[in-house]
């Protein structure tokens, strides 16, 4: 846990704060972050940009709350943009990235589950990965991304629900 | 019908696993070199904002050609 002294230094714009605070808490929000985005490279590029909003938002952090709670929102926005801007573009590799000239069956599979999980609205990506990949509890998911317990279970609820319907399309059966 | 359980089997067989980890590089100066960055574009953008604001100002009659123009 940061010291008070160290959080009223950070608002008030003192680098080596701010330093301090990123040694400290650059591995758990980069955990949080790769548990979300999958990949290595964009969860390098979401940390830089998270801590990067935070120092630029230091004025809005009351210091007497959770500095890893904040950053973890931070991040969790941040990660959210980067799957916005991922399904725009190329999305995610499957699990298993060797390329066969012609995919086997369990492979095949797998892209389809894959496309259709990337076929989700961004917002309800982010919750069905967390709550139904990650097994994140409800209460932790809704407090990273600032929204009420009941908007996490309708999302996730919403998410399954056009999962289902979409590999049910693709002809997936568990 | 897929139940919860077996969605998200099949979810977590689909999709990249990660290993709970930190980053390989030490991150730190991108970090400072991202909020340069930023520095330097938000005072490029407010230079030619002012700049526009100026020139309006003392030629008002300029406003179509600069509209024209930027």
């Amino acid at each position: 846990m940061p010291d008070g002294e160290l959080l009223e230094r950070f608002v008030q714009g003192d680098q080596t704060a701010f330093e301090s605070l990123f040694r400290q808490f650059e591995a758990d929000v980069y955990r949080w972050i790769l548990r979300i985005v999958r990949e290595r490279s964009a969860a390098d590029d979401v940390l830089v940009e998270a801590f990067w909003r935070a120092y630029r938002g230091r004025a809005r952090f009351d210091v007497s709350r959770s500095f890893g709670a904040w950053i973890r929102r931070i991040a969790s926005n941040a990660a959210l943009d980067h799957l916005r801007r991922a399904r725009q573009h190329a999305g995610w590799r499957v699990a298993d990235d060797r390329m066969p000239s012609a995919p086997a069956p369990d492979q095949a599979v797998k892209e389809s589950i894959a496309r259709a999980f990337r076929s989700l609205p961004p917002r309800l990506q982010i919750v069905a990965m967390l709550a139904l990949v990650e097994e994140q509890p409800y209460a932790e998911i809704a407090d990273a991304l600032d929204l009420p317990v009941g908007t996490i279970k309708s999302r996730v609820f919403r998410a399954t629900r056009l999962l289902r319907k979409e590999l049910a399309r693709l002809g997936v059966t568990p | 019908m897929i139940t919860d359980d077996q969605l998200s089997q099949l979810l977590k067989t689909a999709l990249p696993a990660v290993e709970e980890d930190r980053p390989t590089l030490d991150l730190w100066p991108a970090v400072v070199r991202r909020g340069e960055a930023r520095i330097e574009m938000s005072f490029a953008d407010w230079s030619l904002a002012a700049l526009v604001v100026i020139v309006l100002l003392m030629f008002p009659e300029w406003f179509w050609f600069l509209a024209y123009h930027l």
